[in-house]
């Protein structure tokens, strides 16, 4: 009996390629992603399962992701926000907005009017169809420019303005502040 | 007045909740887990089927040369007991001498660099030869780092596999492992499903 590279046996049994790569994504991927979710999702909890489904679809599709850090990148970008917006529209959250926003998780020692004020924030967001508030927060918060969250989402530089734009409309108006909107973004 | 950038950053929650090595780890897990379901199968699987836990980076193990000896064997409906030891060519006084084949002899370390508890899978591989079975082992990423640590000051020297007290290979290492080992014994289908089936179990 003598042993062999298990490399020589096991890739059709094991699908190690498959297995080797999807690990490989989630390293490369995942702390990106939560942080777009935790700003998409109602909770951490939330986030958590929305990243969580987000590699489950790249699981199953494993043949459907793109080569490349930046088009893997892109590709569970873009199915993170399609599976939220799904929810989105199932649990027409716009409606829900309106009678009572979910504010985000408790913070620790915050002070209810310092946490009353962050959740009125973030719960105006959940107004926001998935994508856009995708769009606003990669550009306020990542500081991503247009044309890189164009590239990211596979959509036109127009298109990113136009969400940004509406977007920040909408949540000026809810929360009564300077929208703060620019046309020189870029 | 507040701008809306001031007011976002104000109330982002990721001021409070960072990603945590856990969370990563278990949707690695899970994603594994979901592709192995997906995936279609060649060979015959564990009852407790699982990538799951397991599949930390693959790590090739090249375990190539070296003469085993595969031991006799009884079939048990039950917990397999799977080892593996450092190993020695030469005696010395605390080193336990096991003979595994005609004319050669391995003295093994006391203690299992792995045991049952560090297996997250275990599933039967067909042989090159048609009818004949081995088992593919995968390590959790802990005791893979173990073994790798291990045997990577061991090289040119033998380590033992073993299952239930036996040994039932004793390559001499040419590389050091890592999370993942291949137990060529050879064996029947029904042979090599106990064994693997009887590694999952604790």
């Amino acid at each position: 009996m003598k042993a062999v590279p298990i490399a020589q046996t096991l890739p059709a049994v094991l699908v190690e390629s498959t297995a080797e790569r999807l690990s490989a994504l989630v390293d490369a991927h995942y702390d990106r992603l939560y942080r777009l979710a935790r700003r998409l999702a109602p909770s951490a909890d939330a986030a958590r399962d929305l990243v969580q489904d987000t590699f489950l679809r790249a699981a199953r599709t494993p043949r459907a992701i793109p080569t490349g850090a930046r088009d893997e990148e892109a590709w569970l970008v873009r199915v993170l926000i399609n599976i939220q917006r799904d929810e989105w529209r199932k649990s027409s959250v716009r409606a829900r907005y309106t009678a009572a926003a979910a504010p985000p998780d408790p913070a620790g020692d915050d002070p209810e009017p310092t946490f009353i004020a962050r959740a009125t924030i973030w719960g105006a967001l959940d107004a926001l169809p998935p994508r856009r508030r995708a769009i606003l927060v990669m550009h306020e918060l990542d500081g991503m420019s247009v044309a890189a969250i164009a590239a990211l989402l596979g959509i036109a530089g127009v298109t990113v303005r136009w969400h940004l734009s509406r977007g920040r409309r909408e949540l000026a108006r809810i929360l009564g502040v300077r929208s703060g909107d620019r046309h020189e973004d870029a | 007045m507040k701008t809306l950038n001031d007011l976002l950053r104000s109330a982002d929650p990721l001021r409070d909740a960072a990603p945590t090595p856990d969370d990563r780890e278990r949707v690695r897990r899970a994603t594994i887990a979901a592709a192995a379901r997906t995936a279609p199968r060649a060979g015959g699987l564990g009852r407790r089927g699982v990538l799951a836990a397991g599949a930390a980076a693959l790590v090739g193990l090249a375990l190539v040369g070296g003469k085993a000896w595969l031991g006799s064997t009884t079939v048990h409906a039950a917990a397999v007991r799977f080892e593996i030891r450092l190993a020695e060519s030469t005696p010395t006084l605390d080193l336990q001498p096991v003979r595994v084949g005609p004319e050669r002899t391995i003295y093994l370390h006391r203690d299992a660099i792995v045991t049952n508890d560090d297996i997250v899978d275990a599933r039967v591989v067909p042989a090159k030869t048609p009818g004949q079975f081995n088992i593919g082992v995968r390590f959790t990423p802990a005791a893979g780092e173990k073994l790798r640590a291990a045997t990577a000051d061991h090289i040119g020297r033998p380590v033992a596999l073993m299952i239930d007290g036996e040994v039932v290979m004793a390559p001499t290492l040419r590389s050091a492992f890592g999370a993942d080992a291949l137990v060529t014994g050879n064996y029947t289908k029904d042979e090599a499903d106990r064994i693997a089936n009887g590694m999952l179990l604790r």
